[in-house]
């Protein structure tokens, strides 16, 4: 647990001007490497999606609903990785990722496809039966996110922008095992955002290391308390059924992914980005 | 922030006296909230412009003996939110205490915060406007008994009553409306001074603790009488709730019922604290209204239009159930004779409530889910609370309640100056407990 600096009128002052002299400390070129690092780093995720989706869509055209259901989480966890890339576009993100909540109809919507909706299938009703046009459907769909990434120019605010939105994510609907309903599977997508925003924070430390020592110690400790935390429930092809979380380690988490959260949000504005 | 204080209390002292001339809304404006209509002479306004209200800048001291909140008059908004901690160290949980005072201290006195370059999250959320009003706001902080239990070096100096709250036989407790490590009383004259000072919390404390349940709730608001008397505010089932409440202004009655004091078998540290139980207690109101009023009276043991007990002409009558030993009158299954016979013996089972009505939306089978966030303050859990709770164990108005959440807590000694802070007292003896055994 990090020390946490006291917040009087007094001290937010200071930290204010302290966080404008590290803004101005970062040239818009410092970005570029990272940045540019970034997109190979997307590029391979993507390349892994792409090949997992079609070995899972073919598990689950071909009815072999044990196979598709071990491949679930591993697929899917790539996508959670570069979600804020993919969110870029929001028609792609929507077929493949919606949840049941985002249809008025729920599981019964016809909207309701993607990733989640084959869960509902394999997980909830047990059975392949009816999923391969929407497996075909995702396999089109991250075929295409894949294509249109190549062709994107990161933008630098997005990409650092995107280690607090991963966090934002985790917090939103991983801590309360709402994202993979069915499967129980969450903690292979709370993994797989967490990675994704370490990624992206570890390509920028370098630049504000030197500036804001206590800052970088803080957001390391906390990344190092969610891995010691996850590490726990990590077994031989992935990790434990969400329902398996202790709520100590449930509040263990949540008090480091708000914490990443709020520190993260400031990290666009450190490396003077808007 | 002194300058625009003197801006703004300007500007108040101008409003006030521009609704005082419009005089015809007068009920409406002594009670401070007003609509935009009621000063509406001022000149045509927007259907989207801010209703206004002259009581932004009462502010209760922060500092004192004891923690607001708890003596202080209760305003038309409260809140009971809890919180898991994270902080295990003497140094984090000191840490935390310091953060709290530090926010509560500033957020109770109103102000400017400061203002971060536009690239950062802002520091303040903004929704009460660029300089933050009291409105008349006081946050209460409480540590319930897991707080003790999960720190071994704390363990010891556990108030003695200090309980987890355990299920009555009327109650259906929801496990995730219940207890907590630390709870918030928050109360200000508006919802929204309550919202903003709940958000400022969390933005400062995300690594020490974390939201277990929240409820808010409301008092409704009446117009001032024309011979200056005060009554108490209506529950949700439209009962005057409180009446017989001790006198909160009466300071040797106060240290008698409400606050811990020395040469008890509390701990020293706890002095000036005192216990806190909170109850989350749904009302079935349309069955409620759809009862009898006779009924709906015997039940509570009190007139409903005029709060006065069933022998008497006004609310602050006192029952004389010696008179009345059969409960001919006076039901002996009343709601307020079973609270408080007017014995000599129960007398030490005084309580002090502090009560809001909440209404969340709807149940799953279309009802409404109101009732009662029942906050109630004293010296004693087990002779205050606990004790009138199992005396109206087989009460009539049971069949109307569902206690569904809650929990105990100990109130923090008040912040007596600028270099104490909320829990020094309690930090401090378990530093004399360490060093004992180190010596």
């Amino acid at each position: 647990m990090s020390f946490r600096t006291t917040f009087s009128a007094g001290a937010f002052a200071l930290l204010a001007t302290s966080s404008i002299a590290t803004a101005a400390g970062v040239s818009p070129l410092d970005i570029v490497k990272p940045v540019a690092d970034y997109k190979i780093f997307v590029s391979e995720k993507l390349e892994k999606l792409v090949a997992d989706t079609k070995s899972f869509t073919d598990a689950v055209k071909a009815g072999d609903l044990k196979k598709a259901k071990a491949l679930y989480a591993p697929t899917r966890v790539n996508y959670e990785t570069i979600e804020p890339v993919a969110e870029l576009f929001s028609d792609l993100d929507k077929s493949i990722d919606s949840r049941a909540d985002d249809h008025e109809k729920r599981e019964k919507d016809p909207d309701f496809i993607g990733f989640h909706r084959i869960e509902y299938g394999l997980f909830s009703q047990n059975s392949t039966e009816g999923l391969a046009p929407i497996a075909d459907k995702l396999m089109t769909d991250v075929t295409d996110l894949n294509k249109r990434v190549k062709d994107l120019t990161f933008p630098p605010d997005k990409v650092v922008g995107g280690a607090a939105a991963l966090m934002e994510e985790v917090a939103a609907t991983k801590i309360s095992g709402e994202e993979d309903r069915y499967s129980h599977t969450d903690l292979f997508d709370f993994k797989g955002n967490v990675d994704g925003a370490k990624k992206i924070y570890d390509l920028v430390r370098p630049l504000i290391v030197k500036d804001d020592g206590k800052f970088v110690a803080k957001v390391d400790a906390n990344f190092a308390t969610v891995e010691k935390t996850l590490a726990k429930y990590k077994t031989a092809d992935g990790y434990e059924s969400y329902d398996k979380l202790t709520e100590d380690d449930r509040k263990v988490l949540a008090a480091a992914v708000n914490t990443l959260a709020e520190d993260l949000s400031t990290l666009r504005g450190k490396l003077g980005l808007s | 922030m002194k300058q625009s204080d003197t801006i703004k209390e300007s500007f108040v002292t101008d409003r006030r006296r521009l609704l005082l001339g419009v005089g015809a809304a007068g009920g409406a404006i002594a009670a401070g909230l007003t609509s935009a209509q009621a000063a509406g002479n001022a000149g045509a306004e927007q259907v989207t412009d801010a209703p206004v209200s002259n009581k932004m800048q009462e502010r209760q001291p922060f500092h004192g003996e004891h923690q607001a909140g708890i003596v202080t008059p209760r305003p038309a908004a409260g809140m009971i939110v809890t919180f898991d901690v994270l902080a295990q160290t003497p140094r984090d949980v000191e840490q935390l205490f310091r953060t709290l005072t530090d926010r509560i201290k500033f957020l109770m006195a109103g102000g400017t915060p400061p203002a971060f370059d536009p690239k950062l999250p802002p520091s303040d959320s903004g929704i009460l406007g660029p300089i933050v009003p009291p409105d008349n706001l006081t946050i209460t902080v409480s540590l319930g008994d897991s707080f003790f239990a999960k720190r071994d070096w704390l363990a010891p100096l556990k108030p003695v009553r200090l309980s987890r709250m355990t299920g009555f036989p009327n109650d259906a407790l929801d496990p995730a409306l219940c207890h907590g490590d630390i709870s918030l009383q928050i109360c200000a004259n508006t919802p929204d001074a309550t919202i903003h000072a709940l958000r400022d919390i969390l933005k400062n404390t995300p690594d020490l603790m974390v939201v277990r349940w929240k409820q808010e709730g409301s008092v409704p608001v009446l117009p001032p009488k024309a011979d200056g008397s005060h009554e108490s505010a209506r529950n949700f089932l439209g009962f005057r709730d409180g009446s017989a409440n001790p006198d909160a202004r009466d300071a040797a009655l106060m240290d008698r019922v409400v606050w811990v004091r020395d040469g008890g078998e509390e701990p020293g540290w706890a002095r000036h604290g005192t216990y806190q139980a909170v109850r989350i207690i749904r009302n079935f109101v349309e069955r409620w209204d759809r009862t009898p009023l006779n009924e709906q009276q015997a039940i509570f043991g009190r007139h409903k239009a005029t709060g006065a007990p069933l022998d008497g002409k006004v609310e602050s009558d006192t029952p004389n159930y010696a008179a009345d030993p059969e409960g001919k009158v006076t039901p002996l299954d009343a709601h307020i004779r079973l609270a408080n016979p007017r014995t000599k013996g129960s007398e030490e089972n005084l309580i002090l409530r502090r009560p809001f009505n909440y209404s969340n939306g709807v149940s799953k089978s279309g009802q409404l889910e109101q009732g009662l966030l029942f906050i109630v303050y004293q010296a004693d859990l087990e002779k205050g609370f606990i004790t009138v709770q199992k005396r109206l164990k087989d009460e009539p108005l049971a069949e109307y309640l569902k206690p569904i959440g809650g929990g105990y807590f100990f109130t923090l000694p008040g912040v007596t100056n600028e270099d104490d802070f909320l829990g020094r007292s309690l930090l401090q003896a378990a530093g004399q407990i360490a060093s004992g055994k180190k010596s």
